[in-house]
């Protein structure tokens, strides 16, 4: 697999596809959609698609396409290729999400959760290939989230087309485990080679499956740490790992939209105290007329005198 | 997941971001005459505030921060936690001396400016007299006298009104070029009126300018200067309280102000307030003046006519 393209700039989101088939756009296709990468705090998200027509569906299962959790990496490996050699009718397409775009998406001041997320990648790539000319007819997707919901939002958003979300869809429909293989394998080619953007000189590559509870990673998260910067853009910095151990090791960073309780919080935003409204009326004043109030010239521009430097 | 963040506290910095004018900085003809920080009564408030004197004590500057919360700076290859940024801007040393001069006058007598500045607080408030506009400008504030050739000063509230009113003149000047909003209210600098309100303005500019004024002399001569540019003076809306509920007494019988006697009867029933949706929210809130209530289209056609 040519990961080319996202290795060029991983800090943002790509899309990798195959050529369309011919058949596809001329026959009933139908659809399968699976991601690779949900969990690990390190590396991207992948959402892969597969289609092909529905009267090939049989086709696929001579492949032995199945589960790629259940296949050993060379296994997938090899499926993958096969897949790639079919292109007479599958096509698959792929949206890399890189670490970087689920951190500043689920970080940002409105927050993108990655149930969000996820099925925007999904939409977007149904959307990429009927804008492509498949013949779509029937889409599977394993679930995010609650699947009936998933479900009507799907059918909703592509009326016309046929759409089921189950779990455990990558063992049950052919097609979608095609799909999950595809997201699988360009995960795994993407952390194998990550090409750390930073200036960093040597890293260490030695960081294990890249999931939370792996022992290799949470190594690699605390010897990687900068104190002042965190990670690299590789790390997830939503992930609540990432944050347990910024929080505890690097340097604290206040940002504006940081929750903020008590009476410091409240002064930082000019509000009042309650009880201040109950205090007679000439203490209040008194003190007003007591402090010097400085002109909004400089308030607004948020400028002061200093008495020291 | 939010955790509570703990501030550590401000270690002192040696390294500060500034903006000066080129003279603060430039490098003076004699050797030990570097600009100096240093720390002065502040005319308007009294305390210590500070300054710079750059090229041998002969220019002042004051220093502003531009000071908001969440900011820190990158600096080639540090960070700087105080986000600070510093304006170090050409100065009338005149504001400073005129304090020192006010409380001279009082005494009424004419007297060598030097006798004047004296200060067991700041001590380094002597050093303003070397500067060049120093001794050349004392005339717009206070009244001088010339034996030998030692020149005596007495304050004068009249000159001191004058040279003020002329800031004021000049800072209205500045702030109609730099196109600084002086009205009530905010207004975004990207918004264009269609209408110049010029007559209402020229208050609003004096004001402004009059505020502006104020943040370098005391507040008694902020109070002489505002009348002076016959301003009137405006209460402050904070402290208008709202009416006290207490009720006077009087001898006139007492009325209810309610009536409440219609929840007493047997056919009332507490029906809860209907929730509207957002649509019917949206209607409600619509200028219904001079329009016609639905009932009125329902009532008999010949009760409408007569009307």
């Amino acid at each position: 697999m040519d990961l080319g393209e996202f290795e060029a700039d991983n800090s943002v989101s790509c899309r990798l596809a195959s050529a369309i088939p011919d058949v596809c756009k001329t026959e009933d296709c139908c659809l399968g959609i699976d991601e690779a990468g949900r969990g690990p705090v390190l590396g991207p998200m992948v959402y892969g698609i597969c289609f092909c027509p529905v009267a090939k569906k049989e086709d696929l299962k001579d492949l032995k396409v199945a589960d790629s959790k259940t296949l050993t990496e060379a296994q997938r490996e090899d499926l993958f290729r096969k897949l790639d050699e079919a292109k007479s009718f599958v096509g698959w397409a792929l949206q890399i999400l890189s670490p970087n775009t689920i951190s500043t998406s689920m970080l940002q001041r409105s927050k993108y959760n990655l149930n969000a997320l996820s099925h925007d990648a999904a939409i977007g790539l149904v959307q990429f290939a009927l804008d492509s000319g498949v013949q779509l007819k029937e889409v599977f997707v394993d679930t995010v989230g609650p699947a009936e919901k998933y479900q009507e939002k799907l059918s909703q958003r592509f009326p016309g087309v046929e759409v089921t979300v189950r779990p455990k869809a990558d063992s049950l429909f052919p097609i979608v485990s095609a799909a999950s293989i595809c997201a699988k394998v360009a995960r795994d080619h993407s952390v194998k080679d990550w090409n750390f953007p930073e200036a960093l000189g040597e890293v260490d590559a030695d960081y294990g499956s890249g999931y939370p509870n792996d022992p290799k990673t949470k190594a690699w998260l605390l010897k990687e740490l900068d104190p002042v910067f965190g990670y690299p853009q590789f790390v997830r910095f939503s992930w609540s790992t990432t944050q347990t151990l910024l929080d505890s090791k690097a340097v604290t960073v206040h940002w504006d939209d940081d929750e903020e309780d008590g009476e410091k919080a409240a002064a930082r935003q000019n509000n009042t105290s309650m009880l201040s409204y109950f205090k007679a009326g000439s203490k209040t004043s008194a003190q007003q007329s007591n402090t010097h109030q400085t002109h909004r010239f400089f308030t607004e521009r948020r400028l002061q005198s200093l008495a020291t430097l | 997941m939010t955790t509570k963040k703990k501030r550590t506290p401000h270690s002192q910095n040696d390294r500060w971001v500034v903006v000066a004018a080129d003279s603060a900085v430039e490098i003076p003809k004699k050797d030990d005459s570097d600009p100096t920080f240093i720390r002065l009564r502040n005319p308007s408030t009294d305390a210590a505030s500070l300054y710079l004197l750059g090229s041998g004590d002969v220019q002042l500057y004051e220093v502003k921060a531009f000071n908001e919360d969440f900011h820190s700076w990158f600096i080639g290859q540090t960070v700087q936690r105080d986000g600070r940024l510093l304006y170090i801007t050409p100065m009338d040393p005149l504001y400073l001396l005129l304090p020192y001069l006010i409380k001279a006058g009082k005494e009424g007598k004419f007297q060598p400016v030097d006798q004047v500045m004296m200060d067991e607080d700041f001590p380094a408030c002597t050093r303003l007299l070397s500067c060049i506009r120093s001794q050349a400008s004392l005339h717009h504030v206070a009244e001088e006298k010339e034996m030998g050739s030692v020149k005596f000063q007495r304050y004068s509230q009249e000159r001191t009104m004058e040279w003020l009113k002329k800031k004021a003149e000049r800072t209205v000047k500045i702030l109609r070029k730099s196109n600084i909003s002086v009205g009530e209210g905010v207004k975004s600098t990207t918004y264009v009126r269609v209408k110049q309100e010029s007559e209402t303005q020229e208050e609003d500019y004096l004001r402004y300018a009059h505020g502006l004024i104020s943040e370098y002399i005391s507040e008694d001569l902020s109070k002489a200067l505002l009348k002076h540019l016959q301003l009137p003076e405006l209460s402050s809306p904070k402290e208008v309280e709202p009416p006290s509920k207490k009720r006077k007494l009087t001898d006139k019988p007492l009325e209810a102000g309610e009536d409440y006697t219609k929840f007493n009867s047997s056919d009332f029933s507490r029906k809860p307030p209907k929730k509207m949706s957002a649509a019917q929210k949206t209607l409600a809130k619509v200028d219904k003046t001079g329009m016609k209530s639905m009932s009125a289209f329902f009532s008999p056609k010949g009760k409408a006519e007569k009307k």
